[in-house]
């Protein structure tokens, strides 16, 4: 009766662009007919609670940029450093964290940004990043220190400095939202 | 000519558009027999379903968006807890307790803590002490109310997923045997039991209802060989409070005779 779990991810390293259906306009109904009321303040209690947690208890390398945060909560800029001892030693980094009404149920939209994007294999030079709990395996449990986490371990386990294979390709025709890329997840151990 | 992947995706979303529109997060009860007309002129299904209705009178249905195994769990567990006081109370304390094991197991606090509150919140407001002449049919309306606001809902789902996940980090030994291949349970907790709409199989059930010690009966209507429908009891040998049916791929909530 007890039935066995198999591993069936696909690991080739590959992205596609999706086209994305129409927006409704109309706002979505609830059961009841009612209009769903998106709970504003329980998306911005959630942020502003994981800012102050990240303001005090920041993960080593990784600093908010508060200027940015306090003009719109939505969006956040974030400073990584890359880490001695590991490829990026010296380089700094700067993600860009966008929230929608729906976080911590939908996943936030993160890319690097600014002047240096790291040479990586995970990393598109318009700074998309594949990391699978960005997408799919995203769990409202997670957060934006976690996300930091698992960007500066991956960056920090990488053992050559190169691009992905298909990124002039998805550079010249991805949607400007990495989370419209259908990612197929490269492999964890490079 | 193939579909693209592209057209694929799109449509997929156009058909969870039109579920999610279609269907509430959790119905109102509806006779079980209504399975007969959507199975008519099948016999594999007709036979079983024949049998099915000896034992059962009622189906919930929930929303098929990959939640359903623990949003049927959850109105079901606590539909039978509104009527069972001491059960209650004992889940309410073992609810409220819970949080800080999760904490202790590594889960950080504060995206926890969020969920933790809104599914004390819920179970506090279905409290058996807290109501007045009206009694269970006041709180059966509040308890599907709260169920059907996605705000409530999804919120204990979550919870629900956490709890799983913790137990399966607590006796990774035991549950690492119904994982094939090389996902550790690490991997398995992270990509197939915390993330929002991953479906749940046998090792969700077990893990969630020895972690909360409710019993759950799954009836399998399926392909399987024979006319009669198979149940299993989860974890072995328990007495079932919440009673479940499952068609490939999806948990409605049944109500005995």
């Amino acid at each position: 009766m007890l039935k066995l779990f198999k591993k069936t991810k696909d690991k080739i390293p590959k992205s596609e662009i999706i086209i994305e259906p129409k927006e409704l306009k109309t706002p979505p109904l609830s059961k009841c007919g009612k209009p769903l009321l998106l709970d504003n303040t329980r998306w911005e209690r959630r942020l502003h609670k994981e800012l102050m947690s990240l303001i005090k208890e920041p993960p080593p390398g990784v600093t908010v940029d508060t200027e940015s945060v306090q003009q719109n909560l939505s969006e956040w800029k974030i400073n990584i450093k890359g880490f001695e001892g590991t490829l990026y030693e010296g380089e700094d980094f700067q993600l860009l964290f966008k929230f929608n009404n729906k976080y911590p149920f939908d996943s936030p939209e993160v890319t690097f940004i600014g002047n240096n994007i790291p040479v990586h294999p995970h990393v598109y030079s318009n700074g998309h990043i594949c990391l699978s709990i960005l997408t799919e395996d995203w769990s409202p449990a997670l957060s934006v220190q976690s996300v930091c986490l698992s960007i500066a371990s991956m960056l920090s386990s990488c053992r050559e400095k190169k691009r992905p294979p298909d990124n002039t390709l998805y550079v010249k025709t991805c949607n400007k939202n990495p989370k419209k890329t259908k990612w197929w997840y490269h492999d964890d151990s490079v | 000519m193939e579909p693209k992947d592209e057209e694929i995706m799109k449509q997929q979303r156009e058909i969870e558009k039109e579920v999610c529109d279609s269907t509430p997060l959790v119905s109102e009860k509806i006779s079980l027999s209504c399975l007969r007309t959507e199975y008519m002129g099948d016999d594999v299904f007709s036979a079983k379903i024949q049998d099915l209705l000896k034992k059962y009178k009622f189906i919930r249905r929930t929303r098929p968006d990959g939640n359903c195994f623990f949003r049927a769990f959850a109105y079901s567990y606590l539909e039978y807890l509104i009527t069972n006081y001491t059960a209650y109370q004992e889940f309410r304390k073992l609810a409220e307790s819970s949080k800080d094991k999760l904490v202790e197991l590594g889960f950080p606090r504060f995206t926890l803590e969020d969920f933790h509150e809104t599914f004390m919140e819920v179970i506090k407001r279905v409290d058996p002490d807290c109501t007045g002449a009206e009694g269970s049919e006041k709180l059966q309306n509040e308890l599907h109310q709260i169920f059907n606001e996605q705000g409530y809902s999804d919120y204990v789902v979550v919870y629900l997923r956490l709890i799983t996940s913790g137990k399966l980090q607590e006796e990774a030994e035991f549950y690492q045997n119904f994982i094939e291949g090389s996902f550790t349970i690490e991997e398995f907790r992270h990509q197939e039991v915390e993330p929002m709409y991953k479906e749940s199989d046998h090792i969700h059930i077990i893990a969630l209802c020895t972690a909360i010690g409710a019993g759950v009966r799954v009836e399998y209507l399926d392909r399987g060989e024979g006319s009669t429908v198979k149940a299993h009891d989860f974890p072995e040998g328990s007495e079932p409070k919440v009673y479940l049916i499952y068609r490939p791929g999806h948990y409605d909530i049944l109500y005995p005779n």
